[in-house]
Parts: structure tokens; C-alpha cells; sequence
């Protein structure tokens, strides 16, 4: 194991610098939140897949710990430990050290223990200014480290739900296909499988108790299914409730029954998961989709329009960047616009990335949902970025 | 003098008191040094030969180690605990006893869960109703993580339990366990059912070798015995 946190440490102290000159400059109040973090709230939120990843461990107080696996988290709890009630605007910017373990090996771009420098911007209710104002002054911030070329790829969470919620589908399949979008292989299984119009299984004692609670309203539906319960000696417990395991009887129930998904319908989704293309060119295909499919997005893309004209205003030249509708898939917290900076078209090893939040801060204690969008760069891979070495 | 082979068995838990017994039927009877509980010894009537008795945990980490040769644990915890099972260890043979299965199982109440594809459903149903993931209680993390990720499910987390695993449903501290099961009574008791699909591994007994200790001619040659020996013997153990 290498004995050295980081090479050219001078190098990277002097490019943090600047970094953070840039942030508080506009006017992101530098914070140190805490690198050792409680393990529940990273698990509860982001999973196995990143456990994987996470170093957790136990403390002599047999308190469930973990070295922060990135500093987005530790900053939405520092606001809310700040602002409980989560109703002011507040920006900060850090320059800190995350930790992650490395499946295949510790490598240069892919290290065990490595800097980010970035900003979260929270409670800001203009979200199309919000989301701007983070785009630019992270690209100002690169840029000033003395990065010339990059490029922008962005993606937008809000924009799928948005087409989900406009086509026409049973409310238990627009739940599970929003869920599904965080599965990709899962999702495109279960969408096949609702367009070919698999009904789900139909055998087994269960089944045929299934079919019987069809034509119930759901209150009589749950006493039938307390009175299963009872019946077969199977008694209610451990957190699910009855509510619980009777809502999914009804949709298995209204699964046997319903026509399959309109193929149309899962090609819409199909169709809209392929794109990519430079952010105009992105819209108007959509757009196209949408009008084929005889569905209105025309609010959610006139918001997609405003905001990169807001940002080719302002400099970045959207023309050059890129937008994938299947960006932004594999961290479950974001909400609406995501982005990343890329470097020779390296989609694996990005600069520096980002997103909106909006859900957060409530999984990790607010009351209710506050706007947040934030992003973090690689201050390693900027530093190589930069010194031309890869 | 040849270099001595090692061989690990374990000191305490399920398997110890089957796997003396082996050894004594293949008429190489495990015999304690110094101190009776002490943790070293030998094999009666065959020379260059050393005993070490371990806790099967600890059997697994010499093995990977390469600090004795050979090791007898079980099959679930070698899968559990190594990162690379075929470059670490070789499976010498399996030896017809400890069997347990490694099983995903849930609530019996649960009448709308039967496969693991129910799950990923349930996690998202769980998360609109309660706002957090289903948790897993289990001491089997790895093997967990790669069944779930198999199986397409990822709306969970684990819970650590070493203990009393198929107690945590009906105690609220998880919703569903990944555990051990013999004969299914205790699942039975505690209001818990397998999934049809949820059959992780069927783990038994075995004698493994580990690739990265010293082999030498004399080692491989006791290695040869002891394996003939305890062929012969396990054969007429039985199920």
C-alpha cells in the first residue's frame, strides 16, 4: 500500500487555492465538514453498490462509522446542522479529502484517497439560475487552474419523469418504471416484459387468492388479506404492514387482468433513452418524439432551453457540449439537471461532475424537500489534466 | 529435516467434534501438544506433520495466507471471506458433513414476495412507505452483495449480525436475512420462509489446499496420505 496520500502535494495545495478563490469570490463561504461520517446515512441513501465502496467501520462504542466517500452528503448535513429548519440560502465551497475503495487495483485516475474541491448551493428557489450560477463558476474555476480544453456533457432526471408522468400508463407501472430508471438493465427487462404483456405468474395458492381481491375496495381488500393471514397461521410482522402487503396483491391482481403496455409506449421510452446530441439538437429530437408520441413536454423543454441559453449567454459554448438522456442514471439522489466535465471525450474519468438534488436533504433529516445542486471536482485528475500528463 | 506440513482443523463450533471424528476413523487421530487446551499438535502415526486447532474464521485467513497447507472449514465461509477463491485456495474434497444451505428468506406474512425478482419491487415500495431501504441482516456481505447484484436487486442494505440473525425481522431491526439453514426449523419458528429462488449456496465441509504455501515434495506427499486416508473414511460416513 503506497505510503504517500498524493504526489506533487505543493502542486495541488497551490491549485486548491485557486479553486476556493474562485468559489468565495462567488460568494461560496468556505466549510470543513466532518471526514469521518455516520455510516447509516450514506447506506440508507446510496446503497450496497457504494458500501462496496465505502470504507465502514466500528468504533469502540460499537457506533457504525465511515471515512466520507464524498463531501456532497457531509455538506447537505453541515447545512442542516447550521439551518435546521432549512429555509435560508446558503453556499459553501471545500477543498478536502474522500475516500473510496478501488475494486481493481488503486490506480492514478481511480485512487483510494483522493481531493475534491467543489460548491453545494442550497435553499435557492430560482432553480434555472441556481443551476447556472454552479455550471459556470465550477467551468470559471477549471478554467482559472488552467484547464483550456474541455467539454460539457449534461443529462436531465426531471426530463424522464416528466415524460413518464405525460404518457398514458396504469400509476402502478409509472412507480416502478421510476424506480426501474435507476436499474438500467432491470428497467429495460421490465419494460419489454410490460410491452410484450407477460402476465405475471398465475399459479400457486397466492395467485388465486390474488385474483379474488380484484374486484375489492382496498380497505375490504386488507381485511380479506388479514383474514388470509389469520387462516393460514401466518402472523403480521417486522415493519411492512398490511396496507403494504395488500397494495401489491392488488397490483398483481390488476397485473393479471390489464391489456399489455401499447407498444408505442415503450418504443416513446425507448426511443427517448437513445438520445444524444449536442443540447439543441438533443431538445428538438425530443420534442420530436414527444409530438409523434401525441404528448406535451413542451414546459419541461422550454426549462431545458432557458437553461443553456442562460449558459451560452454567459460563455460556455453549448454547441460543443454534449446531452444524453441516460446520463446522470447511477446516483439515485439527483433530481433535474446533471452534468460533467470531460476531458478528450473520457466519459470514465470525468473532471469534475455534478447535479441537482432537490431530495436529499430531506433523506438525511429535513422536513421537506429543499433545492439544492452542487458539484465536486477531481482536483488530481485536474492537476494531470493540466500538466498535460494522463 | 523436510519441511513440516501444516494442517488447520477447527477448535471449536459445528464442524469441530465430525471433523476429530474423521480424522480418527481414517486412523490419523488428532492428538493435542502440551497443554490439553492448547492449540497445537499432531497426527498420531504419521511424521512431519503439524496441527494446528483454529477457529474456522481463522482457518480461512491462513489458508488465503498460505501459513498452513491445508485447512478443513466450511465452503460458505471460504466463498465469503476470499476475494479470489480459485487463485487462493484449492477445493481438495468435499467431505459429506456441515452441510447448510446459505439462503435468502422473509417473512412468511409476506404472501406477495416468492423471488428475488418480488424484491426490487418491495424496495420500492419500502422506500416510498418508510423512506429508507429494506435492510438485510446477514453476516454473509459478500455473498449477499453478489446474489442481490445477480439478481438485479439493489434497494437494500445490510445490516451486520453475527447473532440471532433470524430473529431481526419480527425485532424491526431488518425486514429479510441471509443466513444459514440446515433443516429449516428454525426459519420455520421464527415465521420466516425462503424465497423459490433464493438459494445462495449449499455449503459443506471441505478440505481445501492453499496455493500460496510452500510446497515441497515431502508436503505434497503427506497431502497425498492424508487425502487417501480421509477419502476412505468419508466414503463410509454417509449423509
Amino acid at each position: 500500500m503506497a505510503a504517500e496520500s498524493v504526489r506533487k502535494f505543493e502542486a495541488l495545495e497551490a491549485q486548491a487555492a485557486i479553486l476556493l478563490d474562485v468559489f468565495k469570490r462567488g460568494g461560496f463561504e468556505q466549510v470543513a465538514p466532518s471526514i469521518i461520517q455516520p455510516a447509516d446515512i450514506f447506506l440508507d441513501q446510496i446503497g450496497e453498490a457504494i458500501r462496496g465502496r465505502t470504507y465502514v467501520f466500528t468504533d469502540l462504542t460499537g457506533e457504525e462509522l465511515c471515512l466520507r466517500p464524498d463531501l456532497t452528503v457531509p455538506v447537505s448535513r453541515l447545512y442542516l446542522e447550521r439551518h435546521p429548519r432549512a429555509d435560508v440560502e446558503a453556499r459553501y465551497c471545500y477543498n478536502g479529502p474522500a475516500f473510496r475503495f478501488q475494486q481493481k487495483g488503486a490506480s492514478q485516475t481511480h485512487p483510494r484517497e483522493f481531493r475534491q474541491a467543489g460548491i453545494e448551493c442550497f435553499g435557492v428557489a430560482d432553480r434555472d439560475n441556481a443551476d447556472a450560477e454552479v455550471v459556470l463558476l465550477v467551468a470559471d474555476a477549471v478554467r482559472s487552474a488552467g484547464l483550456k480544453q474541455f467539454r460539457f456533457r449534461f443529462g436531465d432526471i426531471a426530463l424522464f419523469f416528466a415524460l413518464l408522468d405525460a404518457l398514458s400508463l396504469p400509476e402502478r407501472w409509472r412507480l416502478k418504471l421510476r424506480h426501474y430508471f435507476w436499474r438500467p438493465p432491470a428497467f429495460h427487462t421490465l419494460l419489454s416484459r410490460l410491452a410484450k404483456g407477460e402476465a405475471p405468474d398465475s399459479d400457486g395458492p397466492v395467485a388465486e387468492f390474488a385474483a379474488t381481491l380484484a374486484a375489492q375496495t382496498p380497505s375490504r381488500a386488507e381485511e380479506l388479506v388479514a383474514n388470509y393471514l389469520e387462516t393460514n397461521d401466518l402472523p403480521l410482522s417486522g415493519n411492512r404492514t398490511m396496507s403494504e402487503i395488500t397494495e401489491r396483491l392488488l397490483d398483481h391482481a390488476a397485473d393479471l387482468r390489464a391489456e399489455p403496455l401499447p407498444r408505442e409506449v415503450a418504443t416513446v421510452i425507448d426511443y427517448y433513452l437513445a438520445v444524444e446530441a449536442s443540447p439543441r439538437e438533443a431538445i428538438d429530437r425530443i420534442a420530436l418524439i414527444g409530438q409523434g408520441a401525441g404528448i406535451d413536454l413542451g414546459p419541461a423543454l422550454y426549462v431545458l432551453y432557458r437553461r443553456f441559453d442562460l449558459l451560452e449567454e454567459r460563455g460556455i459554448n453549448v454547441d460543443a457540449a454534449s446531452f444524453a438522456t441516460e446520463f446522470g442514471r447511477d446516483l439515485e439522489y439527483y433530481s433535474g439537471l446533471v452534468f460533467q466535465i470531460e476531458v478528450t471525450g473520457d466519459k470514465t474519468s470525468p473532471i469534475a461532475g455534478g447535479g441537482r438534488y432537490d431530495g436529499l436533504l430531506r433523506s438525511v433529516g429535513a422536513r421537506a424537500e429543499v433545492p439544492a445542486v452542487g458539484s465536486a471536482i477531481h482536483t488530481e485528475r485536474l492537476l494531470a489534466a493540466v500538466k498535460g500528463l494522463s | 529435516m523436510a519441511a513440516k506440513l501444516a494442517i488447520a482443523v477447527p477448535a471449536k463450533g459445528r464442524l469441530k467434534d465430525t471433523a476429530a471424528a474423521l480424522f480418527e476413523r481414517a486412523g490419523l487421530a488428532l492428538r493435542k501438544t502440551g497443554h490439553e487446551r492448547g492449540y497445537s499438535g499432531v497426527v498420531h502415526g504419521l511424521d512431519g506433520v503439524k496441527v494446528a486447532f483454529l477457529s474456522a474464521a481463522e482457518i480461512v485467513h491462513q489458508l488465503k495466507a498460505g501459513r498452513v497447507h491445508i485447512g478443513l472449514t466450511g465452503e460458505d465461509l471460504i466463498r465469503e471471506t476470499l476475494p479470489d477463491v480459485e487463485g487462493s485456495v484449492e477445493f481438495l474434497r468435499p467431505l459429506g458433513f456441515g452441510r447448510a444451505d446459505v439462503v435468502v428468506a422473509v417473512p412468511d406474512c409476506w404472501i406477495d414476495v416468492a423471488r428475488m425478482a418480488d424484491l426490487e419491487d418491495v424496495a420500492a415500495q419500502f422506500a416510498r412507505v418508510h423512506g429508507r431501504r429494506l435492510r438485510v441482516a446477514t453476516k454473509y456481505l459478500n455473498l449477499t452483495r453478489r446474489f442481490f447484484a445477480r439478481a438485479g436487486v439493489a434497494g437494500y442494505r445490510i445490516v451486520e449480525s453475527v447473532g440471532a440473525t433470524e430473529g431481526t425481522p419480527a425485532a424491526g431491526t431488518a425486514e429479510l436475512i441471509v443466513d444459514i439453514t440446515t433443516t429449516g426449523t428454525t426459519l420455520a419458528a421464527n415465521h420466516l420462509k425462503v424465497l423459490e429462488d433464493g438459494l445462495i449456496l449449499q455449503s459443506q465441509a471441505h478440505l481445501f489446499a492453499a496455493r500460496g504455501a510452500e510446497w515441497t515434495k515431502s508436503t505434497m506427499r503427506l497431502r497425498d496420505a492424508i487425502l487417501d486416508q480421509l477419502s476412505s473414511a468419508a466414503k463410509e460416513v454417509g449423509d
